[in-house]
Formats: C-alpha cells, sequence, structure tokens
C-alpha cells in the first residue's frame, strides 16, 4: 500500500463522491505571506480548500504544493493574485477558472489545463495534454513543452504560447486571443476560427476550414517580442501568421456550390 | 459592502438590453468624465509584468454610444465623453474604465456575490487586495409557502 501515490491513495466515498469532507485540513507551514504544503495525501477537494484558505482568509501571497500527485482539478478557480507554484504533474482540468493568480507547474499537465482561464499567468514547465486552454479568455499559459490536439479550442481571450509542436484542430472554432506556437502543427489548424490570430513558428501539416496566412503587421512583432522578453524564453524564431478568412461569417447566404468549396 | 447592494433584494426585472448602467441602478462619475479614471495604473491592476487579460479589452460601441464590454456582468458599460481619434488611446479608455468600475464594486456581476456566492471568494476578485471575502455562508433560498410534494 505504501507503493501507491497520488489518486491511489485516497479512500473515496463509496456514493462515488470525490471528497465528501469540506473541512479545510490546515496542514500548511507559514513563514510570514509564504507558505508550503504536501498534497501527497489530501484529495483533490481538501487541496483546493487549503488553497483557498490560504490566499483568501489567511493573506498568503506565495504558495507552494508538494507532491500533487497528478491529481485531477487540482488549483481551479482561485480568484485572487497570488504566485502558486506545483512541484510536480497535475491531472485533468488543472487550473481551470482562475481569475488573477501567478502560477508555475514543475511537471506535466492533463487535458484540459487552464479551461475557462480569465486572467493571469501560467507557466508549465513540461509538456500539456489536449484541449490546453480550452474556452480561456484572458491571460497567459505558456506550455514549455508539447501539446496535444485542439489547443485553445473555442478560445476568447488570452495568449496561448508553446515553444514545441501542437497537435491536430489546433484553435478549433477560435473567437479571439492569441496563440503562438514556436514547434510544428498538426493537421487542421484554424479549424472553423472566427477572429484571433495563430502564429506558427514551424511547418503547419495543413490549414482547417476557413483558416488563413494573415498580413504581418508591427503590432505582432511588439507582442512576440514582448511576451518572450516577459518570460525568458529567449529570442522568438520566424513565425507565420494565421487568420480567419471570413467566408463563413455568412454561411447561411451561401450557394450549395459555395459551401462545397469552402467546406 | 452589503448595505450599498440594497436594491438587489428580488428577481431583476427582465429586458433585452445589456447595458450596466441599468443593471446596477446608476451611472458612474467615470461613466461621464474621463480625468476620474485617467490615474488608474493598469499594470499595477492586472496579473504579471504587462496587462495582461486587459490585452482583449478595446473601445466598442453599443447603441452608437462608445462603450466596454465588462465580462462580469455581461454588460456594456456606457461612456459620454469625447473620445480621441487614435484608437490605441481609446483602448486605453475603455481599459481604466473597466478596471476602476471593477475596483470600485459598481459591476452587477460583483454586486451580486453577496447573494449568490456558494463558495468563499474575494468580493473585489483579483483586482483589489485585501478583499472582503463573500459566500462563506451561502444558503440555498426557501421559497415562501411551497413545500415539496410527498412521494
Amino acid at each position: 500500500m505504501d507503493a501507491l501515490v497520488g489518486e491511489r491513495r485516497i479512500s473515496y466515498d463509496a456514493r462515488g463522491l470525490s471528497e465528501p469532507n469540506a473541512d479545510v485540513p490546515h496542514v500548511s507551514e507559514i513563514a510570514g505571506t509564504s507558505a508550503v504544503f504536501d498534497a501527497k495525501d489530501l484529495t483533490t477537494r481538501q487541496i483546493n480548500l487549503e488553497l483557498r484558505s490560504l490566499i483568501y482568509e489567511q493573506g498568503i501571497t506565495d504558495v507552494t504544493v508538494r507532491n500533487p500527485g497528478s491529481k485531477h482539478s487540482i488549483g481551479v478557480a482561485i480568484l485572487h493574485r497570488a504566485n502558486i507554484t506545483y512541484e510536480g504533474s497535475l491531472g485533468y482540468f488543472a487550473c481551470g477558472l482562475v481569475d488573477g493568480p501567478q502560477i508555475t507547474i514543475k511537471g506535466r499537465v492533463g487535458w484540459s489545463s487552464c479551461e475557462n482561464m480569465m486572467s493571469g499567468t501560467v507557466v508549465v514547465e513540461g509538456n500539456g495534454g489536449s484541449l490546453t486552454g480550452a474556452a480561456m479568455r484572458g491571460g497567459d499559459l505558456v506550455v514549455k513543452g508539447r501539446v496535444g490536439a485542439r489547443t485553445g479550442i473555442d478560445q476568447k481571450g488570452g495568449t496561448i504560447i508553446v515553444l514545441d509542436s501542437v497537435g491536430s484542430t489546433t484553435g478549433f472554432m477560435m473567437q479571439r486571443g492569441r496563440q503562438i506556437i514556436c514547434g510544428d502543427a498538426g493537421p487542421g489548424l484554424g479549424d472553423s476560427m472566427y477572429d484571433g490570430a495563430i502564429y506558427v513558428g514551424g511547418k503547419v501539416k495543413s490549414l482547417g476550414v476557413d483558416c488563413v496566412p494573415g498580413e504581418w503587421t508591427d503590432a505582432d512583432t511588439e507582442l512576440i517580442e514582448r511576451k518572450f522578453r516577459i518570460y525568458g524564453l529567449g529570442t522568438p524564431p520566424s513565425f507565420q501568421k494565421f487568420v480567419c478568412g471570413k467566408l463563413l461569417y455568412n454561411y447561411d447566404n451561401l450557394e450549395p456550390s459555395e459551401r462545397r468549396i469552402v467546406l | 459592502m452589503a448595505d450599498q447592494f440594497h436594491h438587489i433584494d428580488r428577481e431583476p426585472e427582465k429586458t433585452t438590453g445589456i447595458d450596466a448602467e441599468y443593471l446596477s441602478g446608476k451611472r458612474h462619475d467615470y461613466q461621464s468624465d474621463a480625468s476620474v479614471s485617467a490615474h488608474v495604473d493598469l499594470l499595477a491592476g492586472t496579473p504579471g509584468d504587462d496587462i495582461n487579460w486587459l490585452e482583449d479589452i478595446e473601445m466598442l460601441e453599443e447603441d452608437g454610444i462608445p462603450a466596454v464590454f465588462d465580462r462580469y456582468s455581461n454588460s456594456f458599460l456606457k461612456l459620454y465623453f469625447p473620445m480621441p481619434d487614435d484608437k490605441a488611446e481609446r483602448d486605453t479608455i475603455a481599459r481604466k474604465v473597466l478596471l476602476l468600475h471593477l475596483q470600485s464594486g459598481n459591476s452587477y456581476g460583483i454586486q451580486l456575490k453577496a447573494l449568490h456566492c456558494k463558495y468563499p471568494q474575494p468580493t473585489l476578485g483579483s483586482w483589489v487586495s485585501g478583499s472582503a471575502v463573500a459566500g462563506a455562508d451561502w444558503k440555498a433560498p426557501v421559497l415562501e409557502g411551497w413545500a415539496a410534494k410527498a412521494h
């Protein structure tokens, strides 16, 4: 039993509830405005309760979480400014719905990290799963490794930066915001995007429906240089810019023959 | 803080408009005077080393009037003062007014927190440090005169 780590160490309620205990565990070591706690034997709910108690009620501005154990839904809905460091990987839906914190994840993340993120910064030192930054609305998400498919699906704002390659259908139905992909992009880039911009430094396997090369402006150069400088990412490579061709904006008015061309 | 939200004591009247002024019940001085929000520090009010989420905020138009969209109440905050021609300057005004609107707790979405938050969270979000916590004692509303059917 001692060999079990992460999720498998946790005993779950027989009815399927992840953690019926809603008490804050109060396990942190606190020094001034900084706190550290070990999440090895805590459930997802206990970890999130501890984080909220520290940041909302105890005025802690710097939190380190040790041994997060790739548990799912860690650090969701943190709605305040604070520095949070996870010393390990996180599972699905990591740091979703956050509004304000500056987060560093010293590991990998599973599906849908930073889903619906409102503001703040998240830096992932490793790789990300599919749906990274899904429905993201604001802030910066930096993944220093690779990410899976449908990165930034339904993105409505903010900036996603990936230092390596991205999977298929990246930017699917993107409505706003920016994606800076330093490596290669899989097939269907920007499929059915409405707006926003996708910058790709490597090769693009294929463009999705209504995604077209965009005109480069000084504002694009300023954006990329600023983000690379802020996150210490070195000299940016050369990028191609892709935007929405807007042929689908009036989809209902298209003739059947036109639909065949577009679709 | 709850005292200033006393007007939200019932289900609001329904309308098809999405006007922040209608929702919050008053027009604020920063909607009519650009100088009121001129001092707002965008970098200090946002996480990270640039303006972060405000990068996506720009001056829009609602009913032919310059307006900034408040995503926290899904409504437009109309501005009734002359706008510069330069788009970058207009966008900066929009960002400053919106941040002041949020920091001062005037956004309708923030006002609803006192009544409807189901778990603890800072009332003024991430824009003000040391903000009071709302939602720590949420109780499910009870409809007067209603009782569950016996099964």
